[in-house]
């Protein structure tokens, strides 16, 4: 029996060791390339032929095979099911195809690649000066007072996704207690970021990275009251969307009028990768800087939570950064790089289903696929090796 | 033997009593997930993104089946019944989109 009671204890010790030791080094972030000559989409962007930027055709029609080829039941929503591609290199369209009636001008929902677009608003909001990343969220949004723990989540904490709210992020997998489900449809959908805030505690706020719906809307409802109502509702349309040139583009809101930055932003492909181009250029549109100094590489940083935070399978296909994804891992973490076969400074913004942009900045390249995947059909390590391959120059 | 039986089974039903009570505010909320997933995806859907009725309704559509469904293009809404409860979703504006409307 004491035998027993020794080997469990020495297990329960080597998995605390293993669990919650921090990494070793920080993560490898490089810094953006120099790009030399910015082609801005004015208003659109130029088409040229993939060949005319170094980029193989026939090697493209490979990855068109793979995005387009239809691999399950329609009806039974299966397979593979690609509504958009659009690449970009150089700043400049190389390829674009659409199918399931989607279109060029036809916007597409973008689930949680909203989120990313949220972070977005909050650099503009930081560039302001309105709000620090270290600041309490609660200094700006009063349900965040509700206890000494839930004051010591941070701005910074929640665009990390490491708030230490107990959310349970399940669709399909356990609607019963989901709480973005909850949120979205039920007993959250008046007023999403009261909602969340009001869930307790699972973690020390900062320490445990878990991707969560509810900090993204606690951040978009903060933002509300930093701007108030008729500031907030013209936010991401007038500092984000006009200087870009977006016009079709839709962002809905809750039941009290803040908007869904966790899911419901609406856009073209055409249109997403301006925003992918956004941060391809460090924060900088057309010469003008509307992100600060030092947003980007904070948006290609993991999240420091994932140092104390519990090992797990999923880990390694989260990489989750400030609210965008990065191809950088973890190391001596065990945690590798989630698109081995794409190039390590590739980032992106991912959303529900299948909805990807990704920023490969050593490539000089964006990529922009929407779809509607109710199954793992598409992988997403195949998809980016093809086109890293048709890179020939 | 049958005594066994009937202590099972009390048992039984103690435990689902005491986990429904556990869980009551999950599981109270739980039927209305099917109208309003669905009156929300498909409002979105048909007036944001302008796809087919049909392609909508492939879309929105959920494992649970529902018993009612009212698209009003004239209001612009689009209302659903599932599991015994009601939801409406109302198109605001290209701007905003759909809205689940208050329960």
């Amino acid at each position: 029996m004491k035998q027993i009671l020794i080997f469990i204890l020495v297990l329960f010790t080597l998995q605390c060791g293993k669990d919650l030791s921090p990494f070793g080094g920080e993560p490898n972030v490089t810094p953006l390339p120099n790009r030399l000559k910015p082609e801005w989409p004015n208003p659109d962007w130029k088409v040229v032929t993939p060949e005319s930027v170094g980029v193989k055709s026939e090697k493209l029609n490979l990855v068109e095979e793979y995005a387009f080829t239809r691999t399950g039941d329609e009806t039974d929503r299966k397979g593979r099911r690609t509504d958009a591609l659009v690449i970009l290199r150089n700043g400049k369209l190389i390829y674009e195809k659409y199918a399931r009636n989607f279109k060029e001008d036809k916007v597409h929902l973008t689930w949680s690649v909203s989120k990313s677009i949220l972070q977005t608003m909050y650099g503009i909001a930081v560039k302001q000066g309105l709000i620090k990343l270290d600041d309490p969220g609660y200094y700006h949004y009063e349900p965040l007072s509700r206890d000494e723990a839930h004051k010591k989540i941070t701005i910074r904490h929640l665009l990390n996704m490491s708030s230490g709210l107990a959310a349970e992020e399940g669709y399909e997998s356990g609607p019963l207690k989901s709480s973005v489900i909850a949120m979205l449809y039920t007993r959250g959908r008046k007023d999403m970021g009261s909602f969340c805030a009001d869930l307790p505690l699972r973690a020390e706020p900062g320490t445990q990275v878990y991707y969560s719906s509810c900090d993204t809307n606690i951040l978009s409802a903060i933002l509300k009251k930093v701007y108030g109502a008729e500031e907030y509702d013209k936010l991401p349309f007038e500092k984000i969307f006009k200087p870009l040139g977006i016009t079709n583009v839709t962002f809905e809101r809750d039941g009290s009028g803040t908007y869904v930055g966790s899911s419901y932003l609406y856009m073209t492909a055409r249109d997403l990768a301006k925003i992918g181009y956004l941060y391809l250029n460090d924060g900088v549109w057309n010469g003008e800087r509307l992100l600060p100094e030092g947003w980007v590489a904070f948006t290609r940083t993991p999240a420091p939570g994932y140092k104390t935070t519990p090992y797990s399978d999923d880990l390694s296909q989260d990489n989750y950064t400030a609210h965008w994804y990065a191809n950088t891992g973890v190391p001596n973490r065990g945690i590798h790089e989630p698109w081995p076969d794409a190039p390590h400074d590739t980032f992106a913004a991912i959303g529900h289903w299948g909805q990807m942009l990704y920023v490969i900045p050593s490539l000089d390249l964006i990529v922009v696929r929407f779809g509607d995947d109710r199954e793992k059909a598409f992988i997403k390590n195949d998809f980016l090796k093809l086109i890293k391959e048709s890179v020939i120059r | 033997m049958k005594r066994k039986i009937s202590v099972i089974l009390a048992l039984l039903f103690l435990f689902v009593m005491f986990w429904a009570q556990w869980n009551w505010k999950h599981l109270s909320s739980f039927p209305s997930i099917i109208s309003s997933f669905y009156s929300k995806e498909y409002c979105s859907c048909y007036f944001v993104v302008e796809l087919s009725e049909e392609q909508c309704h492939d879309f929105a559509r959920q494992w649970v089946p529902i018993s009612e469904f009212k698209l009003d293009k004239e209001n612009r809404s689009v209302t659903v019944k599932g599991l015994g409860r009601t939801n409406t979703a109302k198109f605001q504006s290209k701007t905003y989109g759909c809205t689940l409307l208050n329960e």
